[in-house]
């Protein structure tokens, strides 16, 4: 369970979900930009951030369905070429976002679809991160989704301070507790 | 234990490590003569011209430095045994050769502090870069095998520092693929699903490298 004021997860329920309302709203024509009333019909499709969609899919006042990341299209891309699959355009949420629409909508495939993705682009990741330390590579980065990136900066930064290490430097370092001023007092 | 340079992560930086690998005993010939030191961690001397003693690293580094003794270098770092390793580490491409814990740290130490204690530095040097980066390729080979159905990893031999590289990463993976291999994410094909397996078997234990 993330955090309450965890930025990702906060972000990752703003992601735009298609949703087909079941019952007509009044007074919240705000939602549907193509709505010329105040009121949202029966019927209409609108597209929600996740955390509204959920609420009003539990209440059964509107029924969401799958966003386009997590389409046909997509799921064969990443069967062909997992790796070279821009998954950060199109969602850079990609994971989190899926194992949470996969409880709300029941929809038992994406589960395994993204532990497949996961496993095919963490190679992937694991290649470029370790060998790449020293080439100012960005361009892998493009393609990865936020957990993605926090991967590659783990092992990238890792291995980049112990080659610094390596290559010397000064043996001693002052702490950062010591080099701190002492605050006045007013 | 965690280290000190990053309070939120619990991850050693190398000069971290480099400190911990410090308190390993090495032989050092004095060239003065001392009275016994009696520190907390022990004892050491008395110091005689001309008769060993055993000394952790950073006492040798610190009476080195004052020129007041020489180091003996351990005795795998020698052309001989590193170059047996070497070998050793070329022909399993699936097991590590045991070499001292603190191998990377010690020899940077030597390098830097006494180059003229070790025969033939150049050499030495040069085979153990070599072996470091054979033993990180096994590394990063190995770790591509992990998939949804790992969730421990078994590297014997491994070396604290080349574990300390990859330790941010391996966590974060481990973490990723539990996550998403989790029984609610994966659903059991229905017609099984009356006998699933519980929670907690998730699948054979698969070692990174077998011994």
């Amino acid at each position: 369970m993330p955090h309450y004021y965890d930025i990702d997860d906060i972000l990752t329920e703003e992601e735009l979900m298609p949703v087909v309302f079941q019952k007509a709203a009044t007074g919240v024509g705000l939602l549907d930009p193509s709505s010329e009333t105040n009121n949202i019909e029966q019927g209409a499709k609108v597209e929600l951030p996740f955390w509204l969609a959920a609420e009003l899919q539990r209440r059964q006042a509107a029924m969401m369905s799958i966003p386009p990341c997590f389409n046909q299209t997509t799921r064969k891309e990443i069967q062909a070429d997992a790796g070279s699959v821009d998954l950060r355009s199109r969602c850079p949420y990609f994971y989190e976002l899926g194992s949470k629409i996969a409880l709300v909508v029941g929809d038992q495939t994406i589960g395994s679809f993204l532990l497949y993705a996961f496993m095919n682009r963490y190679k992937e990741v694991l290649s470029k991160s370790h060998t790449a330390a020293f080439a100012a590579t960005t361009k892998p980065l493009i393609l990865l989704t936020k957990e993605e990136t926090h991967l590659y900066e783990a092992a990238h930064s890792s291995i980049s301070a112990f080659k610094k290490w390596r290559m010397g430097g000064s043996r001693y370092e002052t702490s950062s507790f010591i080099g701190r001023k002492r605050k006045p007092v007013e | 234990m965690a280290g000190q340079s990053d309070p939120k992560l619990s991850i050693f930086s190398a000069a971290e490590m480099e400190f911990l690998a410090e308190d390993e005993m090495v032989e050092i010939v004095p060239n003065m003569r001392m009275e016994p030191l009696n520190l907390i961690s022990g004892d050491y001397g008395p110091f005689r011209p001309q008769i060993p003693a055993s000394v952790p690293y950073w006492l040798a580094v610190a009476l080195k430095k004052r020129g007041k003794c020489t180091i003996r270098p351990p005795e795998w770092m020698s052309v001989e045994t590193l170059t047996r390793i070497l070998e050793a580490e070329r022909d399993s491409p699936r097991e590590f050769q045991p070499l001292p814990f603190h191998y990377v740290e010690i020899s940077k130490l030597l390098f830097d502090h006494a180059r003229d204690d070790i025969p033939d530095i150049y050499m030495v040097r040069s085979l153990i870069e070599d072996i470091r980066d054979v033993r990180f390729h096994k590394v990063e080979t190995g770790l591509e095998t992990i998939s949804a159905r790992t969730h421990a990893v078994k590297l014997k031999n491994l070396s604290a520092m080349e574990v300390n590289i990859v330790r941010p990463f391996v966590v974060r993976t481990l973490q990723a693929f539990y996550k998403h291999d989790s029984p609610e994410m994966i659903q059991q094909p229905s017609v099984t699903s009356n006998r699933r397996l519980p929670a907690t078997d998730r699948g054979p234990r698969r070692d990174l490298r077998q011994r």
